[in-house]
C-alpha cells in the first residue's frame, strides 16, 4: 500500500493543474466549477489525477458558479471534503452563498478557489477577490507561486476543517498560468461517508439566529487571526535587518516578482521583506512590529490595496493609496521595479536604471505596428450569424454576452457586453425604455449556449412575462468555448467525460414561454436573413412577441471534422474591385488585402473552406474554385 | 545554469508546445523551471507569449531588458517582443526574407551586443510537409547555430517524448531540418 504523503515525482506543471493536484492531494471528495479564465484548467487537471489515480472523486460542471458553490457547500454539510474553482467574477455569482455560508460555516473542508485576472486579460474587470474574504468574512489564502497554491490548498483544507469555515484560495493569473516544477506526494485517503446532521438552527437559521452566528464568525475570524500571526510557513520575514529605512510588505505573484529584481540588483537581503500570504484575517501583530522598524514601508499587491486598507497606523505606508503603486494595471516586473527606483531614488537611498530601452521603444514605435486584436476563428458560424444579423437589420441595438462572440464587436454587430446574461435583460430593458415612449426600435440579443444555460433562462422568463418584445439569436456552437471547450448541457458529457443528461436549448426556451423558435444553420446565410426579418415581423405583431433563433453549427476548433464534408474551395475573381467590404465586414482572418495587386486574396493556410465568404460580395467576385484551376 | 527565453508568435502557432518542450528540457537538466503563459481571450488570433527561466529564479515573468534568448515565429512579433532581450542576448526570427527587418532596429540591436538571427522556418516547414511545424525548425535552428547552450541530443530526445505519436517523426525531421539549417549559418560564420 502506498504511503499517504510519500514523495513520489517532480513534473512541471501550470498552476492550475497544481492547486488541482493540492485538491486531490488533500483526499478532497467533491470538486465543482463554472469554466472561466484564468480558472478554466482546475477541473480537467482534477478528472485526469482522477483517472491516473483510479480515485472515485466527484467532479462537476455545473450549469453557473453559484450552482457549482452550493453542490460543494451541501457535500461539505455531509462532512465531505469539497473544493469549487471559478473566475473572479464567478464569484460575484456565487456571493449570495459565499456570504450566507460564512456565518453557517461547514463541516467537512470546504476550499472555494477565485483566480483573479489583473490586466486585465481575459475578464471585465480587475476585481480584487480578496476583498471578498473581507466582505464575507473568511480567510483567504494567497499562493505566490504554483508551488505554494498546491501547499496552500492543502492547509487550507484543514483550516476550513478545524475551524468550520469556508476557506478562499486566491490565486492570479500568473500563479494559474505560470508553470513550475513540483513535486508530488501521494493522496490523502479519507473515508467520509455523507452524513448529513440535522440543525435546522444553523442550516436553516432565521435572523435571531443569524445574529448568533454572526458572533461565532467574529470569534472564529480571531482565532484564525491568532493562528495566522504564528505561521511562518506563509507570513515570513526575509533580509537581515540592519539597513532599516525601507522595508517592503508583499504578497502574491508580486512576492516571487521582487525576489528576481532584487536578486538581480544586489539587493536581496539588504532591503528587508516582510510576505504576507493570508492577507486575511490579516497578521496585525506581526505587520505593525515590521512597520515599526522601518521608517518607511512599500506595500505591493495586486490586484488592489487589500493589505494596506487594513493596516492601522499608516503614517509610514507608501503603496496604493498614495500613489505610490498604480491603482489599475498587472503588477509586472516592469512596474515593480520601477516602484521600487521611484522610491529608492525619492528617498535617496540609490539610483536604478530604467526599465525600458526608451530609444528601442522610439524605433519600434516609428514602425507603427498595429495592435492585433483577437479576432473570430476562420469558419466560424458566429462570424456567419452576425453578418447576417447586420444585414438583416442594420439599426438595430445589438445586446451581446460573454463569450467568444464578443468578439462581434469587430463586425459592429455587438453594442454591449456588460455580464453573463446581460445579453437578453438588456435587450429586456432597452424594449422597455423605448415602449415607454411609445417608440418600437429593432433590438437583437445575442447569446452563446453556454451562457444561456449559465443565465439565460431567468432573464428570459423574466422578458417573457413582463411582454418585452426583441428577437434572441442563441448561437449554439455546441460547447464553451472560449474558455477551452468544456461541455455543456445540451452537450449532455459530464466534467469526467461520462454520460449525462442532454438537456434541448428548444425545450428550455420554450418552457421560458416563447413561442416563436426556429432553429437554423448560420452557414445559410441568405435563410438566416429571411429568418431574422420573419422574427422582426412577429416582435411587432399585435399577437407577437419575443422570437428566438437558434444559430447552430459546431465549433470548428472543437469539431474540424464537420467541414470535411460539405467543403467549399473558394477563389476570388478578377471581378474584386478591393473594395474591402468583405475584409471591413466579414474580417474573415483568412482574407487579406494585397495592396501589389490592389484586390482582396485568400490564405490559404488559414482558410478553412467553408465558404461563408461568397455571401459578402456584392459583386459576386468571390465564387467556388473551377474544377480546371 | 541560469536562462530566460521569450517564446512569441500568433494564436495557432505552437506558443506553448515550445515552452513545453523547453520546460521539459529543464527538468531533464534537473534545472528548476518556471515560467508563463496566454490562455482564454488572446488565444483568438492574438499575440501570443510565454516566458520561460530555467534555474534558480522565484517569479515566472521576465522583465524587459534581462531575456537571455528569444525566439519569435512572426516579423510583428518579433519587434514587440525585443524589448524583453539584454545586452548580449540573441534572437531567433522566423523570416522568410532576412533584409526585411528595419535597417534602424538592426543597427540600435547591434550597438547593444544584441545578435539577430533569421530563418526561414515556415518555408522548411512546409517544404517537409507541416508547416505548423515551424515553431520546431526555429528551436533545431537556434542549436544548429551553435548560439544556446542547449545540446542537439537533449532537446531531441525531450522533443520525442513530449509529442504525440502521429507527430512525432514529422516533428523530429523540422528539427532536424531546422539543426542542418542552423549549422549551414555556423559554418559561414
Amino acid at each position: 500500500m502506498r504511503k499517504i504523503g510519500q514523495e513520489e515525482e517532480t513534473r512541471v506543471l501550470l498552476g492550475n493543474v497544481a492547486i488541482a493536484r493540492g485538491i486531490i492531494e488533500a483526499g478532497c471528495h467533491v470538486v465543482t466549477s463554472y469554466p472561466g479564465t484564468p480558472s478554466s484548467e482546475i477541473i480537467p487537471a482534477v478528472a485526469a489525477f482522477k483517472k491516473e489515480l483510479g480515485l472515485n472523486t466527484y467532479i462537476e460542471w455545473s450549469a453557473n458558479e453559484k450552482v457549482a458553490y452550493d453542490n460543494a457547500l451541501a457535500a461539505s454539510l455531509a462532512g465531505k471534503r469539497s473544493a469549487v474553482a471559478m473566475k473572479q467574477v464567478g464569484l460575484n455569482v456565487a456571493s449570495d452563498s459565499l456570504m450566507s455560508s460564512a456565518y453557517t460555516g461547514v463541516i467537512g473542508g470546504m476550499v472555494i478557489i477565485s483566480c483573479d485576472d489583473p490586466g486585465p486579460h481575459s475578464s471585465q474587470t480587475e476585481q480584487d477577490s480578496r476583498f471578498f474574504a473581507l466582505f464575507a468574512k473568511v480567510p483567504v489564502y494567497d499562493p505566490s507561486t504554483p508551488r505554494e497554491a498546491k501547499e496552500m490548498v492543502k492547509e487550507a483544507f484543514e483550516l476550513s476543517e478545524t475551524f468550520q469555515i469556508p476557506v478562499l484560495l486566491r490565486p492570479t493569473i500568473r500563479v494559474s498560468h505560470a508553470k513550475q516544477s513540483i513535486k508530488f506526494f501521494s493522496p490523502e485517503i479519507l473515508d467520509r461517508r455523507a452524513n448529513f446532521k440535522r440543525n435546522p438552527q444553523r442550516w436553516a437559521a432565521t435572523p435571531r439566529y443569524r445574529l448568533v452566528l454572526h458572533k461565532q464568525l467574529n470569534e472564529t475570524l480571531q482565532k484564525i487571526q491568532k493562528r495566522f500571526e504564528q505561521n511562518t510557513r506563509w507570513n515570513f520575514e526575509l533580509g537581515r535587518g540592519r539597513d532599516v529605512s525601507l522595508g517592503i510588505i508583499t504578497c502574491s505573484v508580486s512576492f516571487a516578482i521582487l525576489m528576481d529584481i532584487l536578486q538581480e540588483l544586489n539587493l536581496k537581503g539588504i532591503i528587508n521583506v516582510l510576505k504576507i500570504g493570508t492577507p486575511h484575517p490579516l497578521p496585525q501583530k506581526r505587520v505593525a512590529k515590521f512597520i515599526k522598524k522601518h521608517k518607511k514601508v512599500l506595500v505591493i499587491e495586486e490586484t488592489d490595496a487589500v493589505i494596506e486598507s487594513q493596516i492601522i497606523d499608516k503614517s509610514r505606508v507608501l503603496g496604493r493609496l498614495t500613489g505610490h503603486v498604480p491603482q489599475q494595471g498587472e503588477l509586472i516586473p516592469e512596474v515593480i521595479h520601477d516602484i521600487l527606483a521611484k522610491v529608492l531614488s525619492d528617498m535617496k537611498i540609490t539610483d536604478l536604471e530604467k526599465s525600458s530601452d526608451e530609444k528601442l521603444d522610439r524605433l519600434i514605435e516609428k514602425l507603427k505596428i498595429s495592435v492585433r486584436r483577437p479576432t473570430l476563428c476562420a469558419g466560424c458560424p458566429e462570424r456567419a450569424a452576425f453578418f447576417a444579423i447586420k444585414k438583416a437589420l442594420p439599426k438595430a441595438i445589438y445586446t451581446s454576452d460573454i463569450g467568444c462572440y464578443t468578439l462581434g464587436l469587430n463586425l459592429k454587430a455587438v453594442d454591449t457586453v456588460i455580464d453573463m446574461g446581460a445579453g437578453i435583460t438588456l435587450a429586456s430593458g432597452f424594449y422597455q425604455a423605448y415602449h415607454q415612449d411609445k417608440k418600437d426600435i429593432p433590438i437583437v440579443a445575442t447569446m452563446g449556449d453556454s451562457t444561456f444555460y449559465h443565465a439565460g433562462t431567468s432573464s428570459l422568463l423574466s422578458a417573457v412575462y413582463n411582454n418585452a418584445r426583441f428577437i434572441l439569436v442563441i448561437l449554439d456552437n455546441e460547447i464553451t468555448a472560449m474558455t477551452g471547450m468544456q461541455p455543456t448541457p445540451g452537450l449532455g458529457i459530464t466534467a469526467d467525460g461520462s454520460q449525462g443528461r442532454k438537456i434541448k436549448l428548444e425545450t428550455l426556451i420554450r418552457g421560458c414561454g416563447v413561442q416563436w423558435i426556429k432553429a437554423v444553420n448560420p452557414y445559410e446565410v441568405k435563410k438566416l436573413i429571411n429568418l431574422l426579418k420573419k422574427a422582426r415581423e412577429y416582435t411587432q405583431r399585435s399577437d407577437g412577441g419575443i422570437a428566438v433563433i437558434i444559430a447552430r453549427y459546431p465549433c470548428l476548433i472543437r469539431y474540424p471534422e464537420v467541414l470535411r464534408e460539405n467543403s467549399v474551395k473558394v477563389e476570388i475573381t478578377d471581378d474584386c474591385n478591393n473594395c474591402r467590404y468583405c475584409i471591413d465586414f466579414f474580417e474573415c482572418p483568412a482574407l487579406y488585402s494585397d495592396s501589389e495587386k490592389n484586390r482582396v486574396d485568400i490564405d490559404r493556410t488559414l482558410c478553412v473552406d467553408c465558404g461563408v465568404c461568397m455571401n459578402t460580395c456584392a459583386r459576386s467576385a468571390i465564387v467556388p474554385l473551377s474544377k480546371n484551376a | 545554469m541560469k536562462v530566460q527565453i521569450i517564446l512569441a508568435g500568433l494564436g495557432g502557432q505552437g506558443i506553448l508546445f515550445a515552452s513545453k518542450l523547453f520546460s521539459e528540457l529543464g527538468l531533464k537538466l534537473n534545472l528548476n523551471v518556471m515560467g508563463s503563459e496566454t490562455h482564454g481571450m488572446s488565444q483568438r488570433g492574438g499575440s501570443v507569449i510565454a516566458h520561460l527561466k530555467l534555474g534558480n529564479f522565484e517569479s515566472p515573468m521576465i522583465r524587459t531588458g534581462t531575456a537571455d534568448f528569444l525566439y519569435s515565429l512572426e516579423k510583428d512579433e518579433t519587434y514587440r517582443t525585443l524589448k524583453f532581450l539584454k545586452s548580449g542576448g540573441r534572437c531567433f526570427a522566423n523570416l522568410s526574407n532576412p533584409d526585411s527587418f528595419d535597417k534602424k532596429v538592426m543597427d540600435y540591436l547591434k550597438k547593444q551586443r544584441i545578435i539577430v538571427k533569421t530563418c526561414d522556418a515556415s518555408g522548411i516547414a512546409s517544404q517537409i510537409g507541416s508547416i505548423v511545424a515551424a515553431n520546431i525548425v526555429l528551436i533545431g535552428y537556434s542549436v544548429g547555430t551553435g548560439l544556446v547552450p542547449f545540446k542537439y541530443k537533449d532537446l531531441r530526445e525531450v522533443l520525442e517524448s513530449v509529442s504525440r505519436k502521429k507527430n512525432c517523426i514529422q516533428n523530429l525531421r523540422a528539427f532536424d531540418a531546422g539543426m542542418k539549417e542552423g549549422k549551414l549559418v555556423q559554418e559561414a560564420a
